[in-house]
């Protein structure tokens, strides 16, 4: 940990955005997610890492209500977004997903136009007040998702005609037009080349300025890279979190050690 | 050698055994070449002396490739938490041994370079001793970190204030010497730098010891052992 890390954690500046509580979840008669308590902070990336099938992308999508959507999910537990319950019956759940946006592993980009993939959140969450205020949300969605010098030309044609990495990137920046607070990526780069994947992994640290973001990858090096803190699941439990390079330096689980220095665990 | 289980890639196993096992090759030269020196100091024998002399050549290669390999895995494997830690400490143990290894050639200069000058009565006996002290310090620093033992990685650094006060000995008698007749001065600066090389062999033994406790803890250990080197100040009692 560097020393300006140390100095930050010290004065507070790295409060918690999202606190779980021992949340399960099941799948049926399956056991996804045992019991994980975390405190996700404000203003810094975290990176799930862990194996197939060992519940980050699950506990993930507990963050936004994603899991809603599964009929024969079943979340149990407390999420708190700013010290406020998002499973409470007040929290609209659309709301809610406004808040906490959300990037997946292949870009989605709606088969619309480009300026229509960005302007369709703020739209529906009713952000603009006029054409012009609709414009300016646009251009600094497209902006801040470093895909503006790109597609200024032609933001009338189809989103679905842009390169996959381009197509990622207007889809964090239709993910960031909603202003949300929290950004969740599943593994946002894993269908990039590594040109754009390094263009996604600056996005992200640009985007801690402003947002809490959390991101699922497989790639470790890809997390060593982007995150400040890194969390471990196994077979649905949160073995290890903590400072991202001492993770990577110095686990204190074997099975974390085990699994990020590719050893049989 | 090395943590029990294996990676799934077997090939990153053998790169990471290969080099530890070019610094252990290296380790043994380096012993080899201390004790030579030493034996050669102590005979006056200048042929076993140009051999370490000779010999330190091959120290050196050593350790440039195993900094080319450390470099190449380190940027083709991207090591992390305990393979990092094993490819950052051999790198490390390496430069240790390689300064060690240019002490050992260097004694072997100024053994040569004092045929046919004086003896200096009961320096060879402290000299000998201390260079004995340092070797075993070498030897069982290299065990240590075989081993992955950190206890005895820890016992080898309080062993380093022994040799520290073994030099202070040596340094106050030579001193001495020095004074009484200055036909041994010649005699006397040479074999006070052998003293400091080996003084400083001993540190380079603490230093591969803290890497070992380094691998295996994670944590460099603080310097704060207290220094026994009180020749700084021997000069300005003026009371030798």
């Amino acid at each position: 940990m560097t020393n300006m890390q140390k100095i930050e954690r010290d004065i507070g500046i790295t409060d918690t955005k999202i606190s779980a509580r021992n949340v399960n979840v099941h799948y049926g008669a399956t056991h996804a997610i045992k019991d994980v308590n975390v405190d996700i902070a404000d203003k810094t990336v975290t990176a799930f890492i862990g194996p197939s099938g060992c519940g980050k992308s699950t506990f993930l999508r507990c963050m936004n209500r994603m899991n809603d959507t599964i009929d024969i999910c079943r979340v149990t537990g407390k999420i708190e977004l700013d010290g406020r319950d998002i499973n409470a019956k007040s929290v609209d759940p659309v709301q809610l997903r406004a808040q906490v946006g959300m990037v997946f592993q292949k870009p989605n980009p709606f088969p619309k136009s480009i300026y229509d993939n960005i302007a369709y959140g703020p739209r529906i969450h009713g952000l603009a007040k006029s054409k012009a205020d609709l414009d300016e949300i646009v251009e600094k969605a497209l902006r801040r998702g470093a895909i503006w010098d790109e597609v200024k030309d032609r933001l009338d044609q189809p989103g679905t005609g842009l390169s996959g990495g381009q197509q990622q990137r207007l889809c964090i920046a239709r993910a960031v037009a909603t202003e949300p607070e929290v950004l969740l990526m599943d593994e946002p780069c894993s269908a990039l080349d590594p040109i754009a994947t390094s263009q996604v992994e600056e996005l992200i640290d640009e985007l801690k300025q402003n947002y809490s973001v959390v991101i699922v990858t497989h790639s470790m090096q890809q997390a060593a890279r982007v995150s400040q803190k890194t969390a471990f699941f196994h077979l649905g439990t949160l073995v290890e979190f903590g400072d991202t390079s001492q993770i990577f330096t110095n686990p204190t689980d074997p099975r974390t050690e085990s699994y990020i220095t590719g050893r049989i665990g | 050698m090395g943590p029990e289980r294996q990676h799934i890639v077997s090939s990153y196993d053998r790169e990471l055994e290969g080099i530890q096992a070019m610094v252990m090759r290296m380790g043994g030269l380096v012993e080899v070449a201390l004790s030579e020196a030493t034996t050669a100091l102590k005979t006056r024998d200048l042929e076993l002396a140009e051999k370490v002399r000779k010999g330190d050549r091959v120290v050196d290669e050593l350790n440039q490739a195993i900094k080319a390999d450390a470099a190449r895995l380190l940027a083709l494997r991207a090591p992390a938490a305990v393979d990092l830690r094993t490819v950052l400490s051999v790198m490390e143990i390496s430069s240790y041994l390689e300064r060690c290894g240019d002490y050992a050639k260097n004694i072997a200069k100024r053994t040569m370079a004092m045929a046919g000058s004086n003896e200096i009565e009961g320096a060879m006996s402290g000299l000998v001793r201390m260079a004995k002290f340092v070797e075993a310090m070498v030897k069982d620093a290299l065990d240590a970190y075989i081993q992955r033992d950190q206890e005895k990685a820890e016992e080898i650094i309080e062993r380093d204030l022994e040799a520290d006060q073994i030099y202070n000995t040596l340094f106050r008698s030579l001193l001495t010497h020095m004074m009484e007749d200055p036909r041994n001065i010649a005699a006397g600066m040479h074999l006070h730098f052998i003293a400091k090389n080996i003084e400083r062999v001993g540190d380079h033994a603490t230093g591969i010891a803290e890497q070992t406790i380094y691998l295996v803890s994670g944590v460099l250990p603080d310097d704060d052992r207290p220094k026994q080197d009180r020749t700084l100040t021997t000069l300005q009692e003026g009371d030798v």
